[in-house]
């Protein structure tokens, strides 16, 4: 915690940058926090309570956060790899971010969470977990915790997914029918995604209307088939949408199906290496075409 | 009005007699179990339609869904048009509704619809609100004060608030101390004579159980609505504002649990060539499509200033127009938002900036 309050006074008293998006304790849990001042830094914590996926505030539609100047941004691994499609889709430069790694071992499904890290109690997305120590950054702090004793050989949305897979045909529409039927639009699945950056996103724009904006079943099945379809290859499983969503849909489960199609068929898988293209944008001869009627 | 007992097996009854007889019942209930979460963190709490008395779940927590869905609708029709020829028909969409039971409501969402009657009465009537709130009798249940995000107390409410209620249930002993308020809420006694019981009891552990929830809900949070709305009238800008929103995502998780936001779209979606529906959609002042103009104009520039529409309207618009302030203190928003925006917080700051800072006179905005 120390290591990382100093390098962060450090960045900010010497100006290398203007403000330091970190985590601190508020009064009903860890939240972001936006240090402008190489005095607060104090504030700045890192524990298994931040889960938030901070890349999101890289985005250039970010406009206060923009304002502040350029930012430092503490990163676990799975950020990491978000602040990789952000420079492989040429939303942001290297040079303009300064990134904070730290060594991370899991984190808590609940930010506003006083319980004990566990297999038991940690996130769905670190039980998957292939990279706890991030290596895209200019800074890397902390330490790491020896491996959770009994953390589950499968993920729970993994599960899940067979579970899913058994099912009829009908059973499968039934179940995604009644897990929509709870979705009245809020977009919190793409307004907290790190790779949901477009200006204008389909959902919003009304000439032509792509999807209808109504929460009905016809409008809430179009809005997160195309979503997936948007995010195939490109989800870094970071697991936010699914944890923002006030009525609980799991729609982790969504985008992991379609990355195990990606990865079956374009051999890729999202890394922390921003020059290796994601499937959706290169060509190869090498790519499968029988699809192709 | 009147005071009486319901054991817990009555209620359990009561439920059943309800559904015997056709009435639509809406409870909080328990889903079968957690899909895909961790395991401890339990199955989802929410109100819904239910289809037997056994699935309400009236101590498993506070339902995560508000009320409002069963009175303004996240979609709904309002009208129907199909192309005659030379002609357009267009079909309404009826306004009465069969009658339906609110059991087991949670004192801050059934404060929620009594506010919200002010809003929809005002420069027209509401014929669907109306028709819903009409046809729908609210019992409600005494809070026991579920964490330390409930501030009900300091928005005008209370853990055994009865606004917008026609009965409240009070736990106390093996069931509940019933107060009986309005005529819709007689007419359901008077209806189910057998389910309560002929002699007033348990009224002493009632009022022990509204104390204690109370004095839980008063830790929370130390504000005055009225100095906050004060300080508002005459700070449109401040320094406060600039820095307020930086880690809010602008999406609508904290409108979409909030008993008391209102917002709709109102859409015309066609269905095949010649015919199509008009439908009535929530809306939240959060995303930055909300204030778009025709012209591609945007009034409200960044998160900070949506942000503060959303605090301006709660606690100083609604208030000055309607004489109540726009939160029941439920505290979902701060449960939900992805982002960790806390209303709790905002309010202790705005209640430190109006106790520090002389009020200018209002319209100074």
């Amino acid at each position: 915690m120390q290591e990382l309050q100093e390098l962060a006074k450090k960045l900010l008293s010497e100006g290398r940058v203007q403000v330091v998006i970190g985590y601190e304790a508020g009064a009903h849990g860890v939240r972001p926090a936006f240090v402008t001042d190489a005095a607060d830094c104090g504030r700045l914590i890192f524990d298994p309570r931040c889960v938030h996926n901070l890349a999101v505030y890289l985005s250039p539609r970010r406009s206060p956060v923009k304002r502040l100047g350029k930012p430092a941004v503490v990163v676990k691994g799975c950020d990491a790899k978000a602040v990789a499609g952000l420079l492989r889709e040429s939303q942001i430069k290297r040079d303009d971010v300064v990134l904070i790694g730290v060594r991370c071992s899991g984190v808590l499904a609940d930010p506003r969470s006083g319980a004990t890290l566990t297999g038991e109690t940690v996130a769905d997305k670190c039980i998957l977990c292939d990279l706890h120590e991030p290596t895209l950054v200019d800074h890397l702090v902390g330490e790491l915790r020896p491996p959770l004793p009994d953390m589950p050989r499968v993920s729970r949305r993994d599960l899940m997914l067979e579970r899913i897979s058994a099912m009829s045909p009908a059973e499968r529409w039934a179940f995604w029918q009644a897990e929509f039927s709870r979705c009245t639009r809020c977009y919190a699945c793409r307004q907290t995604c790190p790779l949901c950056f477009c200006e204008q996103c389909v959902a919003d724009k009304s000439q032509p209307q792509w999807l209808e904006t109504s929460p009905h079943p016809r409008g809430n099945l179009a809005w997160h088939v195309i979503r997936a379809m948007h995010l195939a290859g490109r989800c870094v499983d970071c697991g936010e949408c699914e944890r923002a969503c006030p009525a609980e849909i799991p729609l982790g489960l969504l985008y992991r199906k379609v990355a195990q199609i990606v990865e079956a068929r374009f051999k890729h898988r999202p890394t922390e290496d921003p020059e290796v293209p994601s499937p959706i944008g290169k060509y190869s001869l090498d790519d499968e075409q029988e699809f192709i009627l | 009005m009147s005071e009486t007992y319901l054991t817990t097996s009555n209620l359990l009854g009561l439920a059943g007699d309800l559904l015997t007889a056709g009435t639509q019942v809406i409870a909080p209930a328990q889903d079968a179990e957690p899909l895909v979460g961790p395991p401890q963190s339990g199955p989802r709490v929410a109100y819904r339609v239910i289809r037997k008395p056994e699935e309400m779940a009236l101590e498993a927590g506070m339902p995560a869904n508000s009320l409002k869905e069963f009175f303004l609708p996240s979609t709904e029709p309002l009208l129907k048009w199909r192309y005659q020829k030379n002609d357009v028909e267009l079909k309404e969409v009826e306004t009465t509704f069969q009658p339906r039971v609110v059991l087991g409501a949670r004192p801050c969402d059934s404060a929620a619809l009594e506010i919200l009657d002010r809003v929809m009465g005002w420069d027209y009537r509401d014929e669907l609100w109306f028709g819903r709130r009409e046809a729908t009798t609210v019992v409600n249940l005494a809070c026991p004060g579920e964490d330390d995000l409930c501030f009900c107390t300091t928005v005008g409410s209370g853990p055994d608030s009865v606004r917008g209620a026609d009965m409240l249930l009070v736990p106390s002993g093996d069931g509940y101390f019933v107060e009986v308020l309005t005529p819709k809420g007689e007419a359901l006694v008077t209806a189910h004579r057998e389910r309560f019981s002929q002699v007033e009891k348990g009224r002493a552990e009632a009022e022990q159980f509204r104390k204690e929830a109370k004095a839980k809900v008063d830790r929370n949070l130390n504000a005055s609505p009225e100095r906050i709305a004060g300080w508002l009238a005459g700070h449109f800008e401040h320094p406060f504002w600039d820095k307020l929103a930086l880690q809010c995502h602008g999406c609508g998780a904290c409108a979409a649990v909030c008993p008391t936001c209102h917002c709709f779209d109102i859409v015309d979606e066609p269905e095949g060539v010649l015919g199509g529906t008009r439908r009535r959609n929530w809306d939240t002042c959060q995303t930055s499509k909300f204030t778009v103009h025709a012209s591609g104009h945007n009034p409200r520039t960044n998160q900070n200033v949506r942000f503060r529409q959303r605090i301006m309207h709660k606690f100083f618009i609604y208030p000055e127009r309607f004489e109540q302030v726009l939160c029941t203190g439920c505290g979902r928003c701060a449960r939900v938002c992805p982002g960790g925006m806390d209303l709790l917080d905002v309010l202790a700051e705005l209640e430190e900036l109006a106790g520090t800072e002389a009020t200018p006179s209002k319209g100074a905005a």
